[in-house]
């Protein structure tokens, strides 16, 4: 097991270099085909070069190779890494403030939300899916696969927006209307939008939003994992042991029936921190996604790459987790 | 279908605001002036610095006014400046200004606000390796070129010489409340520009550790900020006791910051801001519909303009630039493509400011058959040639470009191409290099409320914006004279005349100005918007109960 740990620990570094090297790339690439944006940052005012000089070198957008179009630029990979791994330097955004600074500002933000989603499928998921599955053919196993198939057919940015305005402003102000209900609930949960008076209550349905598409997979995996297994010998056995349902569905089938799901959340954790990045523009939630995407539409590689490399560095570890809980949920599976 | 579904549930939210509204109205106030006290909450988006000499941008300059104060204000109704924190800006030859402060100003720290702390943060503005946005703004005062350092190869040197003095030239203190700005060319609207943020005062304390006051400002304004500024949510201010002027009204104003304008709308909609100073052009018709009154409509001060690239032999002929100019009906496109959200330029002058005049502009309106008429003086359009209209790409600007493409070529039969894939970096870095081979959409904001601002960084020759390359002596001898004038009011007739060259010559052509709108809540009593400094939070008022 411990080695198996190592040597998987080893094949993050290719795998994080790689990625590294890709984003520098793709946007060197940027600035070589598409201009300096630090200009763009003067707008019309044309800035007197020495001024543009002096504001683009303090940004890290001097190295000449950015003016040769197609240049890989080793050289400026190489500082860049060396910064990153040596000096834990992600370097600065086009506002002269800190990426690890930055990071650290939002990532509290992304992560509540992360669990929110998480908890929110997980939980939801797996009761829909057993729900279903144990009853298939029934009304609540149709139910499950029409609902599932109308929310994995709606894209998160349709629903999103469509909560946002339907949710958090229209049904919301008719909540804030009734002097009953308490404020946490009225302005906090069913804002149309993270709000720094209610930091937790605020991001409840943002977080279901992101969790809602997975979730509907979730139901699906689980309910046809538990169509297969409620058939199983062992399970037959099990019942002919005379053991009681409650303990036949819930120890031998469901943590059998888990083995994908699992693998499915664990994989899922990186989609919803690609989720986040459309979830949380359209809720204003201030964390890591809102700023790939504000960065990304900036152009500022300092913080696209040292944010993606660290989002890289979670759906590694996430993955690797995964895989030690397999051994943990199915002792057949071993690590050597 | 989309479209009825959403106007019915506004309806229902604004019906619902206003029942809100009125369960927790108390007594309303008629009082004018507008009473103080409540919390102030305001849209915004995030800031780039909080630093006079940084801020550039609209979210920091909407901060900043609250934080700090200038010399001059504006006139919320006319613009003019009016003094602030100067007991008098004088000068005798318009080069060398003496400014005198009114005492007993302070910063938020106790230091006090002299001539040494105007002194000390132009100087820093101004100091090129400090890299401030703002050292832009500071180019008139004497002694600039030494405090920026010259690149000798001008290929972008790895490391940058120091430059030749630490501090602009310019600057000398008399005594402590008195000190003299030497400009480097005479210019008579030197009064009115130093009411812009980049020329507000800095404390010791906060040009010493920039960073630290770039996140927790020492201001000297009617506002300071409560705890630090947190980034991407919100900046909280509160009433400073220090500020010995006119207090503002609310005691609190929060900024909470969004990065999508429709979240902010959304927000808005549910009640949780009182003010928003922009609106999602999408919702621009319905918000109109349903808010009334409280969407405060002004035309405003954004120029929009398609330039003239007359590096070019096609367009060196005057008559050329007013056949394509006549063959446009600005009007129809704005309705069609912008429900009306501009204003027609019939001139060069934002209509807000002092000076401008109506209708000078006398190849502003279509009139086709003289459109035809000139461009074949002109000796026609080179037959076969395509006309390539320019625009950055992603922002929106193809639609109305393709409009005006389309109205050159019913007009004039001259075929048309869009070039509208250049990223807004490398569009710029294309205009800086005066390499369109067409015309091009630009802009431009103003940046001091006096007309010049319109005229000698856009047209004078060899100005830093001049896309054009438009180049004109007599033009260039009228700003000259205005510059020198005695007064405003002896300038401004300089400053017409040099309009009246640029709509015969037509170096750009006038398109439109953008419009203001902003909506605010219920619970507004008062909402005030500067003519100059656009939305003001400090003198906005609430209903208080």
């Amino acid at each position: 097991m411990g080695r198996y740990v190592i040597r998987r620990l080893l094949q993050f570094i290719p795998t994080v270099l790689g990625t590294m090297f890709l984003l520098h790339y793709m946007t060197s690439l940027a600035i070589q085909f598409s201009g300096n944006p630090v200009r763009a940052l003067f707008g019309d005012r044309t800035p007197p070069p020495a001024l543009l000089e002096a504001v683009t070198e303090r940004l890290g957008y001097a190295d000449p190779c950015l003016d040769q179009r197609g240049n890989p630029c080793f050289g400026l990979f190489f500082d860049r890494v060396a910064d990153v791994f040596l000096r834990f330097d992600f370097g600065i955004n086009l506002r002269q403030r800190e990426v690890t600074e930055l990071v650290a500002d939002a990532i509290p933000f992304t992560l509540k939300l992360l669990v929110i989603a998480m908890v929110f499928e997980a939980v939801v998921g797996i009761a829909a899916g057993v729900w279903a599955g144990l009853r298939g053919g029934s009304f609540a196993d149709n139910l499950v696969k029409i609902s599932t198939v109308f929310v994995i057919s709606v894209p998160i940015f349709v629903l999103g927006v469509v909560v946002r305005e339907f949710v958090g402003v229209k049904f919301g102000n008719v909540l804030r209307d009734q002097a009953w209900i308490p404020e946490v609930i009225s302005n906090g949960m069913f804002s149309p939008g993270f709000k720094p008076d209610y930091p937790f209550a605020s991001l409840i349905i943002p977080g279901m939003v992101l969790g809602a598409v997975s979730l509907a997979t979730t139901a699906r995996l689980t309910r046809t994992s538990i169509m297969e297994n409620i058939r199983a010998d062992y399970v037959r056995t099990a019942r002919a042991k005379g053991l009681a349902n409650k303990r036949v569905i819930g120890v031998h089938t469901l943590r059998n029936s888990l083995i994908p799901v699992i693998t499915f959340l664990g994989v899922d954790i990186g989609a919803a921190m690609a989720g986040a990045v459309v979830t949380e523009t359209i809720f204003n939630v201030p964390g890591i996604g809102r700023l790939v995407t504000l960065s990304a539409r900036t152009g500022e590689s300092s913080v696209v790459i040292g944010v993606v490399t660290m989002l890289v560095l979670v759906v590694l570890v996430a993955n690797l987790l995964v895989d030690i809980l397999y051994a943990v949920l199915d002792p057949r599976i071993r690590y050597e | 279908m989309r479209g009825k579904f959403l106007k019915v549930a506004v309806a229902a939210t604004a019906t619902a605001m206003l029942a809100t509204a009125c369960s927790g109205g108390g007594n309303d106030s008629d009082d004018a002036a507008g009473q103080a006290g409540g919390e102030l909450r305001v849209y915004a988006a995030e800031p780039a610095f909080l630093l006079p000499s940084a801020g550039d941008d609209e979210p920091s300059i909407y901060v900043i006014r609250q934080l700090y104060r200038g010399l001059v204000k504006y006139n919320a109704e006319t613009g003019a400046p009016e003094n602030d924190l100067a007991e008098s800006i004088t000068s005798d030859d318009q080069k060398t200004w003496t400014i005198k402060i009114k005492s007993g100003y302070t910063f938020d720290n106790g230091e006090p606000v002299n001539a040494d702390a105007f002194i000390r943060s132009w100087n820093y503005a101004a100091y090129g390796p400090n890299a401030q946005n703002n050292s832009y703004f500071m180019k008139r005062i004497a002694g600039i070129k030494d405090v920026s350092s010259e690149d000798p190869d001008g290929e972008g040197p790895k490391k940058a010489p120091e430059p030749k003095a630490k501090e602009l030239s310019g600057l000398k203190k008399v005594d402590d409340q008195t000190f003299t700005v030497e400009l480097s060319e005479p210019f008579s609207g030197f009064p009115t520009t130093v009411g812009y943020s980049g020329f507000f005062p800095m404390a010791q304390a906060c040009v010493d550790a920039a960073d630290k006051c770039n996140e927790t400002p020492i201001g000297n304004g009617p506002y300071k900020i409560e705890g630090s500024w947190q980034h991407n949510v919100a900046i909280n201010l509160v009433r400073s006791d220090t500020w010995k002027g006119e207090a503002g009204k609310p005691d609190k104003i929060t900024y909470r910051i969004f990065a999508d304008v429709d979240a902010g709308y959304a927000a808005f909609q549910a009640g949780e801001l009182d003010v928003m100073y922009t609106l999602p052009p999408a919702r621009y018709k319905e918000a109109k519909a349903t808010y009334g009154d409280r969407l405060y409509e002004q035309p405003g001060d954004n120029f929009t303009y398609v330039g003239m690239p007359i590096y070019m032999p096609e367009f060196k002929d005057k008559r050329v630039r007013q056949a394509l100019s006549l063959a446009i009906d600005r009007q129809s496109i704005i309705d069609a493509v912008f429900d009306g959200r501009f204003t027609p330029a019939t001139g060069y002058i934002a209509p807000s400011f002092q000076g401008a005049r109506e209708n000078v502009c006398t190849y502003c309106k279509k009139d086709v058959e003289k459109a035809k008429q000139l461009l074949q003086e002109a000796g026609g359009w080179p037959a076969g040639k395509k006309l390539q209209l320019w625009a950055n790409a992603g922002a929106g600007h193809d639609k109305w470009l393709q409009a005006v493409g389309d109205q050159i070529k019913a007009a004039l039969g001259i075929d048309y191409e869009l070039k509208v894939n250049l990223q807004f970096a490398e569009y710029l870095e294309t205009a800086d290099s005066k390499k369109f081979t067409g015309p091009f959409r630009l802009g431009w904001g103003p940046d001091y409320p006096y007309l010049e601002t319109y005229l000698g960084p856009l047209y004078s020759t060899g100005a830093d914006s001049n896309n054009s390359t438009f180049s004109n002596p007599e033009f260039d001898s009228l700003l000259q004279q205005g510059g020198s004038a005695k007064s405003i009011d002896e300038a401004i007739p300089f400053y017409q005349k040099a309009e009246d060259i640029l709509v015969e010559e037509l170096p750009v052509i006038p398109m439109w100005w953008g419009k203001v709108g902003a909506v605010y809540g219920e619970n507004v009593d008062k909402f005030v918007w500067n003519a100059v400094s656009d939305a003001d939070y400090g003198a906005t008022s609430l209903k208080q109960n």
